[in-house]
């Protein structure tokens, strides 16, 4: 067949929503690289200023501007796989004739190393030994933990219709669209103290119920499947084997809120979970669980994918939504929030994919269960990616409160060949560490900000007691700068500044060293513009805080 | 611009207030934090800012402290609300600033650059001085790659010096229209390029020469003031209209001595509020240009060929023409056109010696094309 022609792909998606990372991927795939040629046909195409779509392509670290740029296989980097050896990897595939470039994190942490190449995620050591199959199901939980998200991930069939509907699926929607008002569904959300799952952990009632009540249609539920963190990799679990799940979730949103349009920004990482939701798409489509008249009602919710290309600040809520637009994705200002100007300008409900698959066993087993599965008095569950130098990585969901050493040594089984912990990140990297007696935290937001981290969206990366804590600062640092957008000087400069010193720049006095380290630390924390500049400085911060003499010795090493 | 009309009221008529460091001071629905601070001379520093376009938020400059709020927040971005508590300047925010001036004077090669680079190129040495930076601290990489390749007469790009304020990414779309230019590449590494990093001429840019104006620290110069910056003498402004076009912008012309050294774009010019386009920007070096005629001409009728002629020669010999076509076809065969690079003051006279002298209304000026 021959390869459709540059008019046939835009005249395609032209008039479909939010077509431009669609169009772009098109070209993509079709010609191996963005051509100019391409680009300015989509600029003309989509009405774009080639000069701004020519710097919005630079944006993404995915999109290839060189000729065959996209048959690079693109290596994971990250703080689990440089100590996973990534850098053999790469030698190996050298040696094979690949031309590799690294990646940040590609949200594979408990199988290291994977590799991308051409739409594929591939795992192993060396070249010869890399595999593609599914990602990891959860391990089994401790007897007597009961689960949320996770309840019925594991039984097999479950990623099909059938399948999800055999374990009582899209029950909770018929419950919604037949028998309750859109105020109830948010008032049981709101009760059951579901909070936000992607990092900020902003209470999901009261998201729902403010795009509800906010003037102006239509409204759109954004499920924001970024998963961008490095060291988180629950979202992908979720949508991998149990699609529905997150499907039903956006359709409550919709119905809770008034919503009638979707879309999933999918990270670039994914691509097996890219076609895994579409076939879900599909088939709930097909079944009336999508599209118009849902269930027989009038109640109406289109559902699409879309794609990133490769940039963490496009979880970033704003930045995504204006990514999905079609913009350059810096951050935008706020307030205003998008409950009231997202997508379009228009009310839209940003949810992590955690939180959206949180709301259907919520809705079928009631706010009170859902409370109740937290210890103390926490409400809920939290999955938590585990990786690093643990002998059970994976995504284990927690009640909120439980103690991170019952974590990291009952039920992952500590660090492997008898080391002990000496760090762990929190949040993916965004917590900054902890470390000694501030491992004694439980996981829940109280807790863990009390020592200066913070929960987040739950990905730990565990250090054990030989790894150089300066390399691992310094890594995870040149991802902050690799990300950062480059909108405001704090950030854009103070990750490069911090990059330096980590590598052995800057002043050579551990004082002076310091004094520079903490002005830096502190005017990002305070006056960046979004979560990125704002948590970066933790890493530096922390490692400042538990580890003194490691810093010493660096800053004089000469 | 934006103009800040009267106070208004909540609909109710109870006039709408904040405190602005400890003082209760009323504002307009969609006033910014800032423009509020402005009213009250607070002096807010800012690097991003330029009242013309939308607020961007990203030098983090203008910080206040907002009662209620974690961190800082930017005033240019935040709208003021009735009942907000907001101080402009605590020792807090004076250290954060200074300390962000001597981050974002680390990543430029020169702090301190020529004034004839544009109309706000000093913003950044301004503010350098104001908060007393340390220089030499958070050495490290520098940022930009100027682009000397580019050979345009007009525009310096000296990307070495950019700060990535993104204002003349922001005036070219949002003031001219153009999109020549944007951002490309993130973090550190942002640069300002144009469609696939090419040359301005090859790009969408009509060298307005906005960008230059807009840019706080002299990464974008002006090429034709730059070019007199070692002409003696003080420079003095002398407000103007720009002569070329009907539009009439305001224009605040430099001269050092008898030497027009450059233009500079008024920003309260009612008609283009710092606007120009590139004639009235760069097109002034014919005044002294050593290729201007400094006698009149007179055109032989034999052989066709201009001789140099006296002044009372010339008029005598343009007079007599003048008289003998109006008296052999009358006056309305008579038809003036004053040029748009003579002064105003001669497009004046032109336009009576035309309308009083010869009694005819056919006169025109090549700027109403
Ligand atoms: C730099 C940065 C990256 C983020 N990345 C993600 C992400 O990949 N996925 C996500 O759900 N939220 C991410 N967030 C948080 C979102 O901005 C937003 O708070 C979230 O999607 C809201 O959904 P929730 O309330 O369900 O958590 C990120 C935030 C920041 C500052
Ligand atoms: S904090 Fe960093 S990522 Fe966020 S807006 Fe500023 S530069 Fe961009
Ligand atoms: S060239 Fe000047 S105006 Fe443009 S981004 Fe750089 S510093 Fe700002
Ligand atoms: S010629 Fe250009 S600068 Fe002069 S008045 Fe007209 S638009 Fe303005
Ligand atoms: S997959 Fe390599 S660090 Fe996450
Ligand atoms: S002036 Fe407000 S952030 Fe730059």
């Amino acid at each position: 067949m021959a390869e459709p022609g540059n008019d046939t792909l835009v005249e395609h998606w032209k008039d479909e929503p939010a077509p431009l990372l669609p169009l772009l991927h098109a070209f993509h795939e079709r010609d191996g690289y963005l051509s100019e040629e391409a680009l300015r046909a989509v600029s003309r195409g989509l009405r774009i200023p080639i000069a701004d779509l020519f710097g919005t392509v630079t944006f993404y670290h995915h999109f290839s501007r060189d000729a065959a740029g996209l048959d690079r296989p693109r290596v994971c980097n990250g703080p689990v796989c440089s100590m996973r050896g990534a850098e053999v990897l790469l030698a190996s595939l050298r040696a094979a004739g690949h031309d590799p470039m690294t990646m940040p994190c590609p949200g594979r942490c408990d199988e290291p190393v994977p590799v991308i190449h051409r739409g594929t995620v591939l795992t192993g050591r060396t070249a010869g030994t890399l595999v593609s199959g599914p990602s990891p199901l959860p391990p089994v939980p401790p007897d007597g933990v009961e689960e949320c998200v996770f309840a019925g991930i594991r039984a097999p069939g479950r990623p099909t219709l059938a399948g999800y509907r055999s374990q009582g699926g899209y029950e909770a929607l018929e419950q919604a669209v037949t028998g309750m008002t859109p105020a109830e569904v948010v008032d049981v959300i709101d009760a059951s103290g579901l909070a936000g799952r992607g990092g900020a952990g902003f209470p999901t009632g009261r998201k729902w119920r403010a795009v509800a009540d906010a003037p102006g249609e239509p409204k759109t539920i954004v499920c924001n499947a970024d998963e961008g963190e490095p060291g988180c990799f629950k979202d992908r679990v979720l949508m991998d084997h149990d699609p529905h799940g997150t499907i039903e979730g956006m359709a409550l949103a919709a119905y809770a809120t008034g919503a009638v349009r979707g879309f999933i920004y999918l990270r670039y990482e994914y691509p097996e979970t890219c076609d895994i939701l579409e076939g879900a798409i599909a088939a709930a489509a097909a079944a009336g669980l999508l599209g118009d008249g849902i269930l027989g009602t009038d109640f109406r919710f289109d559902l699409m994918v879309r794609r990133g290309a490769g940039a963490y600040i496009c979880g970033e809520e704003t930045s995504l939504l204006n990514s999905l637009e079609g913009g350059h994705p810096f951050p935008r200002n706020r307030p205003p929030f998008p409950v009231t100007h997202g997508y379009e300008n228009l009310p839209t409900v940003v949810n992590n994919v955690e939180t959206l698959a949180s709301a259907p066993p919520i809705l079928v087993h009631g706010a009170e269960w859902y409370r109740g599965l937290g210890r103390a008095d926490h409400a809920g569950t939290k999955v938590i990616s585990l990786s690093g130098d643990i002998a059970r990585p994976g995504n284990y969901e927690v009640p909120i409160g439980l103690p991170l050493r019952e974590l990291l040594h009952g039920w992952a089984g500590g660090p492997p060949g008898g080391r002990a912990v000496q760090a762990v990140t929190m949040a993916g990297l965004s917590g900054g560490f902890l470390a000694g007696a501030d491992l004694d935290v439980t996981l829940d937001e109280p807790s863990i900000r009390s020592k200066g981290s913070f929960l987040g969206a739950g990905g730990i990366m565990v250090f054990d007691d030989s790894r150089d804590m300066i390399r691992v600062t310094r890594e995870s640092m040149e991802f902050f700068a690799e990300e950062s957008c480059g909108k405001c000087f704090p950030c854009r400069i103070g990750t490069q500044r911090l990059v330096e010193r980590l590598e052995g720049q800057g002043p050579r006095a551990v004082d002076a060293w310091v004094d520079e380290v903490v002005d830096l630390n502190e005017v990002m924390k305070k006056t960046s513009a979004c979560g990125l500049g704002q948590a970066a400085p933790l890493l530096t911060e922390s490692l400042i805080r538990y580890f003194p003499d490691r810093v010493r010795a660096h800053v004089e090493k000469g | 611009m934006k103009r800040n009309g009267t106070p208004s009221t909540n609909g109710k008529g109870v006039q709408l207030t904040m405190t602005l460091d400890g003082e209760k001071v009323a504002f307009t629905r969609g006033e910014t934090v800032y423009e509020v601070a402005e009213r009250h001379q607070k002096e807010i520093p800012t690097l991003c800012y330029d009242p013309r376009l939308e607020p961007f938020g990203g030098c983090r400059l203008c910080i206040v402290e907002l009662e209620g709020a974690r961190n800082p927040v930017a005033s240019c971005t935040m709208k003021a609300e009735p009942g907000m508590r907001v101080r402009t300047r605590t020792a807090a925010l004076e250290v954060q600033r200074r300390i962000l001036m001597e981050m974002v004077a680390s990543e430029n090669r020169d702090t301190d650059v020529d004034p004839m680079h544009g109309y706000a190129s000093q913003e950044m040495a301004e503010l350098l001085d104001r908060y007393d930076a340390r220089t030499g601290r958070f050495e490290g990489a520098l940022s930009g790659e100027s682009r000397p390749d580019d050979d345009n007469p007009f525009i310096k790009r000296d990307y070495e010096n950019c700060i990535s304020c993104y204002r003349c990414v922001r005036v070219c779309a949002e003031q001219e229209g153009d999109y020549a230019i944007s951002v490309m590449n993130r973090g550190f590494h942002t640069q300002i390029t144009t469609e696939f990093g090419g040359l301005l001429k090859d790009s969408a840019c009509t060298f307005c020469g906005q960008c230059i104006q807009t840019c706080p620290t002299g990464a974008l110069g002006d090429l034709k003031a730059l070019a007199n910056k070692d002409v003696p003498g003080e420079t003095e402004t002398t407000r103007t209209i720009c002569p070329y076009c009907g539009v009439g912008c305001t224009v605040d012309v430099m001269t050092r001595g008898e030497k027009i050294v450059g233009v500079l774009p008024a920003m309260d010019g009612p008609a283009n509020e710092g606007a120009l386009c590139v004639k009235g920007q760069f097109a002034f070096d014919f005044v002294g240009h050593p290729d201007r005629l400094a006698t009149p001409f007179i055109r032989e009728e034999k052989s066709g060929q201009l001789r140099p002629a006296s002044w009372d020669e010339a008029l005598d010999f343009a007079a007599g023409k003048l008289r003998k076509v109006v008296k052999d076809h009358g006056r309305r065969a008579i038809y003036g056109i004053a040029s748009g690079r003579a002064p105003h003051e001669a497009a004046y006279m032109m336009q009576r010696f035309i309308r009083a002298g010869l009694g005819t209304n056919h006169i025109d000026n090549c700027s109403r094309a």
